[in-house]
């Protein structure tokens, strides 16, 4: 049994050595441009570069992970970057799953409706968060516009915590939610029609046949979907940085913002690069997960 | 074949020769057009601006006149001065003439990144430094060293609706307290009262109150002071405005500002002179004809608040000569009509300020003849301003939001100013 097994995988294995040799280039390329800035980063964080100073950069230790750490502004940051991901999450899942589970049907109408929910996808953030800063504006807005319409007070949406973050989860819900669709449209399309047509003779109703079939047949894709978005928000900064600018004050600055401040504004580089390690340890784990449930998907 | 290339040797050589000749006489046809100092090309980085593009007009005048090749890079405001202390950083001398924000005169003066202007200035009978006033002469100075040309003199004005105010029978407020109380008429009847940025540069108005209250951000050892009664009631007051300002405002940027002022029915505006140029376009400004300005209202003190662009050579520069002689030639008294009308943000010099056809095209100029009883105060000249600004704007929100009170609010901001300019070098 194992020389069966094996003679097959040495054979592919020879097979694929060419190809593997072709491909030492793109290695390369991604050794230059990931690999080296990121052991880069790592090794500035342990200097202290500032942009403005202009003298020589000393080795100071821990010390950027020290001040970091015991800045306010690295907590409330990290706080705000989870509860848009939490709340985020919470919003753009089950509205694509629901909205997958309707395209499913084929209904009348189904492939217009695809292509106008997918929309959102091709536009660039930047022109969504513009678009939607007017949206959104106190004074002249069409939001506030139609809610005076029914006679609902204007809301300052950007200009408190609360109503701000809600803007800018909304405004990726609208951008995120077609691509959370899509997929768990494909994942609805693998599962074999036989199975529910073996459910409905045995008298399982809807809700049954969701929670059972579907869900556990679309978990896998679900799990890859939340670690994807879960690093999409920890990265979230260019509809952010239009709308709100991190803004009222510090109020929706995420983690990652709050970094793009420290390097860009404050010229603080070797603090900006310990902000970026602390992202990325924070990343990991949500890496490893998405490896896991990725292997699952397969 | 030998004879033909004797021929063609020959032939060569007499190439040679009037190709040199030419070469000579052109180069000396050039020196004498540009008084035979200097030539070659410069390289000028810009940003974005109306400034930028009324400097980029004056180009092909200036190469034919003087021989001088001007190559230009424009970057936008977010990642210019980072670029030119990266450059500055390297000594890369990839630059001959910079513009750069006032508020980066201070980190480029201790990395000594520009070229002190003084001798060329004190030399040059166009440029006419007696033609700014005087506390505008140092606008560009940093520790008795002219390190940037003004490109800019941009005051905190009072802008004003000339059509609400004669309707209810107001005039520009002279304080701080007739400011407040025109906002509330104004609002009383039906319109914005008055508007200022209360969103991501909520700083500039902060600032500006605290300096005209009698109170100051740091002291003379660089110790933040910014819980003194007189910036506590600064914010008190920045904070009554916003209970006259249209809804919006506590998000407003300063360019949202302008808009909304130009755009919709509000009685007031505090903001820079430099967004003046928005007040010209008809497609910005739906209240053309009505727009009034004013001195901003006075305090416990007769401060104003100025700021602008600067132009400046940097140290690395490879041709200074040629750089000043286009600085000279763009900014210098004998163009100074034209660069205005061009479209840049004036600067106040005395001969455009009192120039009376000027005056007409735009009635805010005299608004640039700074009083020499007013103490001119600049964006804080430290590098850490950046840092420290973020937090101010962060303090300030807290108490615009109603989050925290002003005096509290302050006092944690102190504390976390400490840290900050303590990484400030003492000069």
């Amino acid at each position: 049994m194992i020389t069966k097994v094996s003679r097959p995988n040495l054979l592919r294995r020879k097979n694929l050595r060419p190809v593997a040799h072709l491909t030492i280039p793109t290695w390369i390329f991604l050794a230059l441009v990931v690999l080296i800035p990121f052991f880069y980063g790592i090794y500035i964080s342990f200097l202290n570069i500032n942009l403005a100073s202009f003298l020589p950069p000393s080795f100071v230790g821990f010390d950027n992970y020290q001040t970091v750490l015991a800045a306010s502004e690295t907590w409330s940051t990290l706080r705000i970057t989870l509860i848009i991901t939490l709340i985020g999450l919470l919003m753009q899942i089950p509205i694509g799953i629901l909205l997958a589970l309707v395209l499913h049907e084929n209904l009348r109408g189904t492939k217009i409706f695809r292509s106008i929910l997918i929309t959102p996808m091709l536009l660039t953030p930047v022109a969504v968060g513009l678009t939607y800063r007017f949206m959104f504006d106190t004074d002249l807005g069409v939001i506030n516009w139609a809610l005076g319409s029914i006679g609902i007070e204007k809301v300052n949406w950007l200009g408190s915590q609360t109503s701000a973050l809600f803007a800018i989860i909304i405004v990726d819900s609208w951008q995120s939610i077609p691509f959370v669709m899509l997929l768990v449209l494909a994942a609805l399309t693998a599962i074999s029609s036989s199975l529910y047509e073996a459910a409905r003779v045995d008298g399982a109703t809807a809700s049954q046949i969701f929670r059972r079939i579907t869900l556990p047949l679309i978990t896998p894709t679900l799990l890859v979907i939340t670690m994807i978005k879960i690093m999409d928000f920890l990265k979230l900064f260019d509809t952010l940085f239009i709308l709100t600018r991190g803004g009222p004050g510090n109020a929706t600055t995420t983690l990652g913002l709050w970094t793009y401040k420290t390097g860009f504004v404050f010229l603080e580089f070797s603090r900006a690069a310990a902000l970026g390690v602390i992202i990325t340890i924070i990343t990991l784990p949500v890496y490893f997960l998405w490896r896991r449930a990725s292997k699952g998907v397969r | 074949m030998k004879g033909k290339h004797l021929l063609k040797r020959r032939n060569f050589k007499v190439v040679a020769l009037v190709a040199a000749a030419v070469l000579t006489l052109s180069a000396c046809s050039s020196d004498s057009e540009s008084g035979g100092e200097v030539g070659g090309e410069i390289n000028v980085f810009l940003i974005p601006s109306p400034s930028s593009t009324s400097i980029q007009s004056f180009i092909p005048e200036f190469e034919a006149e003087t021989g001088i090749k001007v190559n230009v890079s424009e970057t936008p405001y977010g990642e210019a001065h980072q670029k030119q202390l990266l450059s500055y950083n390297q000594k890369a001398g990839a630059y001959d003439i910079a513009q750069f924000d006032n508020t980066y005169l201070a980190p480029f003066c201790q990395a000594k990144a520009m070229l002190p202007l003084d001798s060329y200035i004190s030399g040059s009978d166009e440029y006419d430094i007696n033609d700014f006033g005087k506390g505008q002469q140092d606008y560009g100075k940093c520790k008795g060293e002219t390190l940037g040309l003004t490109l800019s003199t941009e005051p905190m004005i009072q802008w004003y609706r000339t059509d609400l105010y004669e309707k209810l029978g107001l005039t520009p407020a002279k304080t701080w307290d007739e400011y407040y109380n025109n906002a509330k008429k104004v609002q009383a009847a039906g319109f914005g009262g008055q508007i200022m940025g209360f969103g991501p540069n909520v700083s500039w108005w902060w600032m500006t109150l605290v300096w005209s209250f009698g109170g100051a951000l740091y002291d003379e050892n660089l110790n933040p002071v910014v819980n003194s009664k007189e910036a506590v009631a600064a914010t008190d007051y920045l904070k009554k405005l916003l209970e006259v300002s249209p809804k919006g405002a506590i998000t407003a940027t300063g360019d949202d500002t302008t808009s909304k002022f130009l755009g919709e029915d509000i009685g007031a505006m505090l903001n820079y002179s430099g967004y003046y140029g928005m007040a010209l376009d008809p497609s910005i400004n739906k209240n053309a004809g009505k727009i009034g300005t004013a001195p901003a209202p006075m305090g416990t003190v007769d401060t104003t608040h100025l700021a602008g662009w600067n132009i400046g050579v940097p140290a690395d520069a490879k041709n200074p000569d040629a750089a000043w002689k286009f600085l000279e030639f763009v900014l210098g008294k004998t163009n100074s009509v034209k660069y205005l009308e061009s479209g840049a943000a004036a600067i106040g010099r005395q001969s455009i300020i009192n120039n009376a056809d000027l005056v007409a095209k735009n009635p805010y100029l005299p608004q640039l003849e700074i009083p020499s009883s007013s103490r001119i105060e600049r964006y804080p000249q430290i590098a850490v301003w950046p840092e420290f600004e973020v937090a101010a704007i962060d303090a300030v929100t807290q108490v615009l939001t109603g989050k925290q009170k002003s005096q509290a609010a302050l006092d944690a901001l102190n504390e976390k100013l400490k840290p900050i300019l303590a990484k400030e070098p003492k000069s």
